[in-house]
Parts: C-alpha cells; sequence; structure tokens
C-alpha cells in the first residue's frame, strides 16, 4: 500500500465524514415582514413581526385540525395553535435579535398574536415588546435561525417597515445571498472558527436603522 | 530505516485521521444538542457546516425539497408529474446523505467497530435506509391517514421514537465499548513485540503470517466474550471476500469472523439507526396526504430512502477501506499493530456511545418546546 493511496483514502475519509455533518438544511421555509414600533417621543418599544411558512410546512401544521368549512381555517380556530407557536418560539429568543447602539436589547414575552390560513399558508402574526425601550442612534435587527433549521427570507415587497418613526430615520436591509454563494464565501471562516455555532448568522436578515 | 519510517508516518496519520473522525463526529452530536425545532416539525438531522462543495450540496438539497411540494400538487392534475417527483426525491435522498440522526455515523462506526466488510455496510445502509423510510409511513399512515391525528400528536409520537432510537443508540454503544474496551484491554496486556517480524514489513510471506496469527489471536477473544461467534468454523470458505478484503491473506476474512452471531449484530445496528424516521419524509407525507396523493408521498419517501442509502452505502465502503488500510499497514508493523487496531476499534465504539448519550440528552433538554 503506497503512501499516495492511503493519503488518498484518508482524505476521502475525512471528506465523508466532512459530509456528514453537513446534513442539515432547512426543512421550513419562512418569508418575514417586520416592523419597528416606535412611541411618540421617538423611541422604539418593539417589533412586529408577520411569518409566512412554506406550503409543506403549512400543510404539516394544519394537519388535523378541526374547522368548519373544510381547507379553510379562521383566526379563531387557528388560536390554539398559534399561542403553541409563541410559546415554543421563547427558547429560541423568537429568532430576534436587536442591538442599540452596540447594547444587546432584550424582549418580553409576545403579544397580539395570532396564525391566518390564506392560499394553502400559514401566517403568524406577534409581536414583540422591548423590555425597556430604547432611543438610539442605530439599532440592529437580525432575524434567523442559528441552526438554519429555518430559512428566513424578508420578503421582497415592503419587507421592513418603521410604524412612527421620527422623521429622518434610514433603514437598510442586508438579505442573506443564497444558500450557496454564502456559504461558500464562509467557508474559510467557519472553519477557522472552529464549531461552527453561528452558521446560521450567514443566513441572518440584518435591518440595520440610523436616526439622526 | 525505511520502511520503520513509513510505518511511523502511517501511524502518524491514522491517529490524525482517528482525531479528526472524533472531532467531526463529536462537533456533529454536539451541534444536535442545540438544534430542536420550535414549531413541532420534524427536528434536522445534523448541523450544516458550509463548505465549497458542501455549501453547494446544501443548496442543491434545498432546491429539490422545495420543488417537491410543487410537484405533487401539479400531480393532482398531472399525473406525468409523479416521475419528476419520484426523480426530485431521489436526488433529495442521494443530496440529503446522513437522514435522520447521525445514521452515518453511527453505521461507519459501527462497521469499523466490528471489523465488517464493505458488503455488509452496504447491506446494513440500505436496510436501515429502507426502514427509515417504512417507520416514517407508518408514522404518518396511521396517525395522520388513520386517526387523523393533528401535528401536535404526529410530532409526540415522533419524539418518543426519537427518544427510543437515540436510547438504543447509546445502548448499543455501550454494549460495543464493554466489548472491545474487553478486546482493547486485552491487547494491551498482550501487546509485548514479537521481535522476529518486526521491521520487515514488505515481505509479504512474513507478513501474511503475522496477519494470520493476529486474527486467530482476535478469534480467540471473541470467543472467550462468546458473542455469539462460536460458530465460526462453519463459515469458513462461505466467503468470497479474500480479494476485497485482506489481499494476499489466507486468514479468516471479518465477514467470517462475524458469523451468524454478526448478523444477529447487524439487525441491532438496522434497527438503531433506522427506527428514527426520515424528517423531511414526514412533512413530505403529511403533504401529500393532505393535497390527497398520499400513495405519491409514499413512493417519494421510498426513493428519497433509495437515495440516502446509496450516499450512506458509499460512506460506508470509504469507512471499512480507510480502516482496512489501517489494518494492513499495522499488520506490517510488530505487535503493536493489533494493539493500534483494537485501539481505532474501541474509539470507534466509544463514538457509538457518545452519539448515543449526546442525543438522548439533546433530546430531554428540547422535550419541553418542541412540539405543538
Amino acid at each position: 500500500m503506497g503512501m499516495r493511496a492511503l493519503l488518498g483514502w484518508l482524505l476521502a475519509a475525512g471528506l465523508s465524514l466532512a459530509a456528514s455533518a453537513a446534513s442539515a438544511h432547512p426543512h421550513v421555509w419562512i418569508t418575514a415582514t417586520s416592523e419597528l414600533l416606535y412611541a411618540e417621543d421617538g423611541s422604539i418599544t418593539g417589533v412586529r413581526h408577520a411569518w409566512t411558512f412554506d406550503d409543506m410546512f403549512s400543510a404539516y401544521a394544519v394537519q388535523g385540525l378541526e374547522s368548519k368549512k373544510k381547507g379553510a381555517y379562521t383566526r379563531e380556530e387557528l388560536g390554539p395553535l398559534a399561542q403553541t407557536n409563541v410559546e415554543s418560539l421563547k427558547e429560541y429568543a423568537y429568532f430576534t435579535f436587536a442591538r442599540a447602539d452596540g447594547k444587546k436589547e432584550r424582549f418580553q414575552e409576545p403579544v397580539d398574536y395570532f396564525l391566518d390560513y390564506k392560499d394553502t399558508v400559514l401566517t403568524l402574526h406577534f409581536t414583540l415588546p422591548l423590555k425597556d425601550p430604547v432611543k438610539p442612534k442605530q439599532l440592529v435587527l437580525e432575524v434567523f435561525d442559528r441552526s438554519f433549521f429555518i430559512d428566513f427570507q424578508m420578503a421582497k415587497d415592503n419587507p421592513v417597515g418603521l410604524v412612527g418613526a421620527p422623521s429622518g430615520c434610514q433603514m437598510k436591509l442586508d438579505r442573506p445571498s443564497d444558500g450557496t454563494a454564502t456559504a461558500q464565501k464562509l467557508n474559510e471562516q467557519t472553519f477557522m472558527d472552529g464549531p461552527n455555532a453561528n452558521f446560521g448568522m450567514m443566513f441572518a436578515n440584518k435591518i440595520t436603522v440610523d436616526c439622526p | 530505516m525505511i520502511p520503520r519510517l513509513h510505518s511511523r508516518l502511517a501511524h502518524g496519520l491514522l491517529a490524525c485521521a482517528a482525531v479528526l473522525l472524533v472531532l467531526s463526529l463529536a462537533d456533529a452530536a454536539l451541534h444536535d444538542l442545540f438544534a430542536q425545532n420550535p414549531f413541532g416539525g420534524p427536528r434536522p438531522a445534523a448541523e450544516p457546516e458550509a463548505g465549497g462543495i458542501i455549501g453547494w450540496l446544501l443548496a442543491k438539497q434545498s432546491e429539490f425539497y422545495r420543488q417537491m411540494s410543487a410537484t405533487i400538487r401539479a400531480a393532482k392534475s398531472d399525473g406525468s408529474a409523479v416521475w419528476t417527483l419520484l426523480a426530485i426525491s431521489f436526488a433529495y435522498g442521494i443530496f440529503h446523505a446522513a437522514g435522520p440522526g447521525h445514521g452515518k455515523a453511527v453505521i461507519a462506526s459501527y462497521l469499523v467497530a466490528n471489523r465488517e466488510t464493505a458488503r455488509r455496510g452496504i447491506a446494513l445502509s440500505f436496510a436501515s435506509a429502507l426502514m427509515q423510510a417504512l417507520v416514517a409511513i407508518l408514522i404518518v399512515g396511521i396517525s395522520a391517514w388513520a386517526l387523523n391525528a393533528t401535528a401536535k400528536t404526529m410530532c409526540k409520537a415522533e419524539g418518543t421514537i426519537e427518544i427510543a432510537s437515540y436510547a438504543l443508540i447509546a445502548a448499543f454503544g455501550l454494549r460495543l465499548v464493554w466489548v472491545k474496551g474487553g478486546a482493547f484491554i486485552r491487547a494491551l496486556q498482550t501487546a509485548q513485540p514479537v521481535p522476529a517480524i518486526a521491521g520487515v514489513p514488505h515481505n509479504h510471506d512474513r507478513d501474511h503470517h503475522h496477519h494470520d496469527a493476529r486474527v486467530h489471536h482476535d478469534r480467540g477473544h471473541d470467543h472467550h466474550h462468546g458473542h455469539g461467534q462460536a460458530h465460526v468454523h462453519q463459515h469458513h470458505g462461505h466467503d468470497h471476500v479474500h480479494d476485497e478484503h485482506c489481499g494476499h491473506s489466507h486468514g479468516p476474512a471479518p465477514s467470517e469472523l462475524a458469523g451468524p452471531g454478526g448478523w444477529r449484530r447487524g439487525f441491532a445496528a438496522i434497527l438503531t439507526v433506522g427506527i428514527r424516521p426520515c424528517s423531511g419524509a414526514i412533512l413530505v407525507l403529511v403533504f401529500a396526504l393532505a393535497q390527497g396523493l398520499f400513495w405519491a408521498g409514499i413512493a417519494a419517501t421510498l426513493l428519497m430512502g433509495l437515495g440516502t442509502a446509496i450516499t450512506v452505502a458509499a460512506i460506508a465502503v470509504v469507512a471499512v477501506s480507510a480502516k482496512d488500510i489501517a489494518q494492513r499497514l499495522s499488520a506490517a508493523r510488530d505487535g503493536g499493530g493489533a494493539l493500534f487496531m483494537r485501539g481505532i476499534e474501541f474509539a470507534a465504539a466509544g463514538l457509538v456511545l457518545l452519539f448515543g448519550v449526546g442525543l438522548l440528552f439533546g433530546y430531554i433538554a428540547a422535550e419541553r418546546t418542541t412540539c405543538f
């Protein structure tokens, strides 16, 4: 057995194992719109999300639910499901991460949550109030799943709204590029970071709001 | 001098490979602890790891998966779309590779720990993938189709099976560790080198004697442990594998060493890996059911399983080959070679245990919130 052949095999074995670690990919797709809510004094009080699930997951989620009309679900009929959803989301910090002038901000439990079902897809609406309203020069809001089980995409049209923001505030949205490009670009960095705990960060949707 | 050097280099490389193996597997296991899905859908198989080719695979996988729902819808009105669905499912299965849990890693570790042949590796891969597909079909068939259960109920059923499967992996790993640990310790005790053969690894004849001696030695151990390998002799010669296994060796091939008890062990591996259904498959099945095309979902799931089996089998073959090479190289060495191999087997057994325990605890941590 030549050394070269051995090296070849070892390389193959290593690659297979690396590939085995790469088995995950999103199983749920969410198209999101997010609104930043402002108080009259110009401080930010919270975030209002509307997350539309893909049709495969939507079908899964409504499986077996009772509805008066077949194939249609009212907000009331979906009430218990919405509640379970927001309760479950707590563990994942609602996939919503805010920083005000670089300082991490925390959210309270969601309010005003409900699901609606339209054109065979579910949309989860909920509002996340900030623990303490903030009035930063710059607010950064990121929406993503670090485990990349859920693929978050901001909606094509009007992805981000600033509700009642003071005049002069500028919003910028950085979308993740598609998985291929991002994964390739961040390849080296990921390996250097060791256990790529923040893999999903590459897929983050980053909303930056600068106010005068 | 040169053979010595080679041998040392080889051992160094193998040690590196072993470390790499442990790290990547442990990494996958650890990640699973954190990977849960809040919406009650099936949980992900493992964590993603980006890379050039891997990133591309990842994207491809998602692409195929996303095409499935549209294709199932299309199949409602256009029967020919079913063929597209089957093709997509098959491709998805291949790309999805690991399928649920750490099937691949567990199978590979098991094969290495048990000195299995590539052929058996392939058989195990296909059997476990088929079982995975069938479990998914059964879960959705019984709970959603027959009982019209909600996603919450299905998820709970899935969760229970998941716990059971992780516990099985842990138990399976524990047993392997027990057995292989014993063999390793005995190898340590008898590791005094046999000087006569040392240092001339390129002499095939001696090589071969040496190898034989070692294999017989192993067999002795197995007898001690009584893993149902007492009937080894009956199986002498029924196998074919000389060429693909030990090259010029006339010693018993691992398939023979495995014996009938080996198949029983193999079944344990199939059950351990196959009992946890494929995450994606459950979603596809429920979706197909909602479209009134449950049968198309079943066909898609089976094709997905076939695709997964091919990938897992390929990895199993690589794992077995890598180990065979290690074995050949270490056989060319003095008494330390056997010890080295027992060490690798012991490490592989440990990995299976590590997986089981890691997955089990990961699951428990997530149990409260995973399901609707």
